[in-house]
C-alpha cells in the first residue's frame, strides 16, 4: 500500500510550478482581457436600408435603428431625421405628420415646423442609392 | 531557497487571485450617449433601474449629468457622485441655473412660456418678502411694509411691480430679538430652506422639487409615521399634498417666535385642509390647490412682489361668475396657446382648437377646464384625474353683491362646518 513517498525537494518543486503555472494562466487570462477589450463603438452614420424595391411608390417607413422615415414620394426617394431640432427627442408619427412627445413641438407630413417650441424643421438627410439598387442613409 | 520560491510562488498566486475577485466586483459598465450631449455617460451601470423622471425628459435623449453633474465616465460611485450639482437635488436654487437653465430649457423667454427660473426666484414663495416686511413693520424695524428685504438679493430692473431690488435679509443684524428669533425659527418656509422635519409627511426638496418632486406618501392615517421618500420624478400634476408640505405644517406662534407643528392626525381631506380655523366652500377642499391657482400665481410673474395678495388673484367668480355675468371664457384658435402646452405635460383632459375654456382676468386659460353645450363647466382635477361639473352663479338665485366678491362674502353662504 505505501508507495514511493515524496521527497521534500520534490514537493516543493511540484508546488512551485503548479502556483507558477495557475499564475501564469491568471496573469494571462487578464492580458487578454485587458487587450479585447472593446471601448463604446461610435454611433453609426451610415445605413443600408436594402432594395429601393422594397419600398414602394406612396411608403412611408419609419427607421427605428435611425431614427428616421424614408418617403417614396412623387419626386423619388427622401429621408427625415426623427430627432426633434428642439432638445433631441425622438418624434412620433401622427396622422398629422410628427409631434414630440417631450415638448409638443408639431411638424407637417414633410417635416415643416407647424408648432414650437422647436424653432426648425426636421432634418433631411442624404439618401445614395448604389449600382445594385441598394439604398443607403447618411446621418452626418 | 526553494522554500523561499515557492512562497514567492504562493504570495504571487494569492495576489492575482485577489485582484481576479476585485475585478469580479467592478460594475459592469454600461453606456449610453445622449442625444443632447452624444457625450458617453455611465451613470446607468448603477442606476438602470430608476423610472424615467418625466415624460419631457427622458434618459436616452438627456442623460444624467446634464442635469445632475457628477463625473459622467466614472465607475467608482464616490468619484462620480463628487461633482454633482445640489447634491441629490440638482433644481436647489443654488444650482438651478447650471442644472436647468439654458434658452432652450427653463430660462428661455416669456414669449416662449419657458422662463420658469426668472419667474420661479424673483416669486413671492422664493424671496419670502412679504413676510420679512411685515415681521420688520409688526417689530417697527422699518416705517411701513415696503419690501426691502428677500432671502437672497436679487435684482430685477424689468420688474413692473415697483420693487426693482432685494437685499439679502440678515436677521442677526437687527436690534429686535423676536426679529432674530424670526430668522433663526421661521424662515424655512421659502423654497430654499430645508424643512424643519425630515422623514416626515412634510418633508420637501428645495427650489423646484419642493413643488415638482413628490416627496410624500398621500396617506393621511399615519402623519407622523410617514417615511418620506424620495421619487425620482417630476411633474406638474401636483397634489395638494405636495403643496402641504409647507402650507399645512402648523403655525407660528408669534409671541414666542417658535413654529409650532400641528400634532392632529387628519383622517380625511377635509380635515388635512389648510388652516384649521379657516372658512372654506367644498371645491376649495375637493380640488387641488393648482385646480385654481395658476402657474403665475404659484409661480410669480418675474416681477418682484411685496405681498402675497399682490400676485394671487383667483376668486370665486374666477370659474362661477357674479350674479350679473358669466366667468370669462376663451376659446382656443391659436395652436401655440399655452394651454396646449399645460395640457401636453398632464394630459388629464385632450384639448382641441375650438375648444372654449375658462380664463383668468389676467387671461391665464384654466386649460384643465371646459365649457359644455348645456351652459354648464367642467373642470378635471391635474393631480386625481377627476370630473367636476359646475354651474355659473348667474341664474342661480344668489343674491350676493355682484361688486362684492371676496371669499369672506361667497362664505357666508357656502362654508363648510367640520
Amino acid at each position: 500500500m505505501n508507495g514511493p513517498r515524496l521527497s521534500r525537494r520534490d514537493f516543493l518543486k511540484l508546488a512551485r510550478g503548479v502556483l507558477l503555472t495557475i499564475s501564469g494562466l491568471l496573469g494571462l487570462g487578464g492580458l487578454v482581457r485587458f487587450f479585447s477589450y472593446q471601448s463604446q463603438p461610435p454611433a453609426p452614420t451610415e445605413f443600408d436600408l436594402g432594395l429601393a424595391s422594397n419600398y414602394p411608390p406612396g411608403s412611408r417607413t419609419l427607421l427605428p435603428q435611425v431614427p428616421a422615415i424614408l418617403i417614396h414620394g412623387d419626386k423619388g426617394f427622401s429621408a427625415l431625421s426623427l430627432v426633434c431640432t428642439h432638445l433631441g427627442c425622438t418624434v412620433e408619427s401622427t396622422p398629422q405628420g410628427f409631434a414630440c412627445p417631450c415638448h409638443g413641438s408639431r411638424f407637417d407630413p414633410r417635416g415643416k415646423l407647424i408648432r414650437g417650441p422647436a424653432a426648425k424643421a426636421l432634418t433631411v438627410l442624404r439618401l445614395e442609392t448604389s449600382p445594385d439598387g441598394k439604398i443607403h442613409l447618411f446621418t452626418n | 531557497m526553494r522554500r523561499l520560491i515557492v512562497i514567492a510562488s504562493a504570495l504571487l498566486l494569492l495576489t492575482l487571485l485577489g485582484i481576479a475577485w476585485l475585478e469580479s466586483r467592478r460594475v459592469k459598465p454600461v453606456a449610453l450617449t445622449p442625444t443632447l450631449t452624444g457625450q458617453v455617460e455611465y451613470c446607468l451601470s448603477c442606476h438602470a433601474g430608476l423610472p424615467e423622471i418625466s415624460k419631457s425628459h427622458p434618459v436616452k435623449t438627456f442623460g444624467c449629468v446634464i442635469c445632475h453633474g457628477g463625473e459622467r465616465l466614472a465607475l467608482d460611485a464616490s468619484l462620480a457622485h463628487s461633482s454633482m450639482r445640489g447634491g441629490k437635488n440638482p433644481a436647489d436654487y443654488s444650482v438651478v441655473e447650471a442644472s436647468c437653465g439654458g434658452a432652450n430649457c427653463h430660462s428661455g423667454s416669456t414669449a416662449s412660456y419657458n422662463d420658469h427660473i426668472q419667474r420661479a426666484t424673483t416669486s413671492i414663495q422664493a424671496t419670502y418678502a412679504g413676510a420679512i416686511a411685515l415681521m420688520r413693520y409688526s417689530y417697527g424695524a422699518q416705517p411701513n411694509q415696503t419690501a426691502l428685504f428677500g432671502i437672497s438679493t436679487v435684482q430685477d430692473s424689468q420688474s413692473t411691480s415697483g420693487i426693482t431690488s432685494l437685499q439679502a435679509y440678515n436677521p442677526a443684524s437687527e436690534s429686535n430679538p423676536q426679529l432674530r428669533l424670526f430668522g433663526e425659527n421661521c424662515l424655512t418656509c421659502h423654497i430654499s430652506a430645508q424643512p424643519t422635519q425630515t422623514g416626515g409627511r412634510y418633508d420637501h426638496f428645495t427650489g423646484c422639487s419642493a413643488c415638482h418632486t413628490p416627496t410624500q406618501s398621500t396617506d393621511l392615517t399615519s402623519v407622523n409615521t410617514i417615511t418620506a421618500t424620495q421619487v425620482h420624478k417630476l411633474t406638474t400634476a401636483i397634489s395638494y399634498t405636495q403643496c402641504d408640505t409647507c402650507h399645512n405644517r402648523g403655525n407660528y406662534d408669534l409671541r414666542a417666535m417658535t413654529f409650532e407643528p400641528r400634532t392632529d392626525q387628519p383622517t380625511d381631506r377635509l380635515h388635512d385642509y389648510y388652516q384649521p380655523i379657516a372658512q372654506f366652500t367644498r371645491c376649495e377642499w375637493t380640488l387641488d390647490c393648482l385646480d385654481c391657482h395658476t402657474r403665475t400665481e404659484a409661480m410669480g410673474d418675474g416681477s418682484l412682489y411685496g405681498s402675497k395678495f399682490d400676485i394671487q388673484y383667483i376668486r370665486c367668480k374666477t370659474c362661477h361668475g357674479t350674479p350679473a355675468e358669466l366667468p370669462q371664457t376663451i376659446t382656443l384658435t391659436d395652436p401655440n396657446n399655452i394651454a396646449f402646452r399645460q395640457a401636453l405635460l398632464n394630459p388629464v383632459v385632450d384639448l382641441k382648437l375650438g375648444d372654449t375654456v375658462l380664463v383668468t382676468e389676467k387671461g391665464e386659460p384654466l386649460w384643465n377646464t371646459r365649457l359644455l353645450q348645456n351652459g354648464t363647466y367642467r373642470l378635471v382635477g391635474q393631480a386625481t384625474g377627476q370630473v367636476f361639473t359646475f354651474k355659473p352663479v348667474m341664474g342661480s338665485g344668489c343674491t350676493q353683491d355682484p361688486n362684492d366678491q371676496s371669499s369672506a362674502a361667497c362664505h357666508k353662504c357656502h362654508s363648510v362646518q367640520r
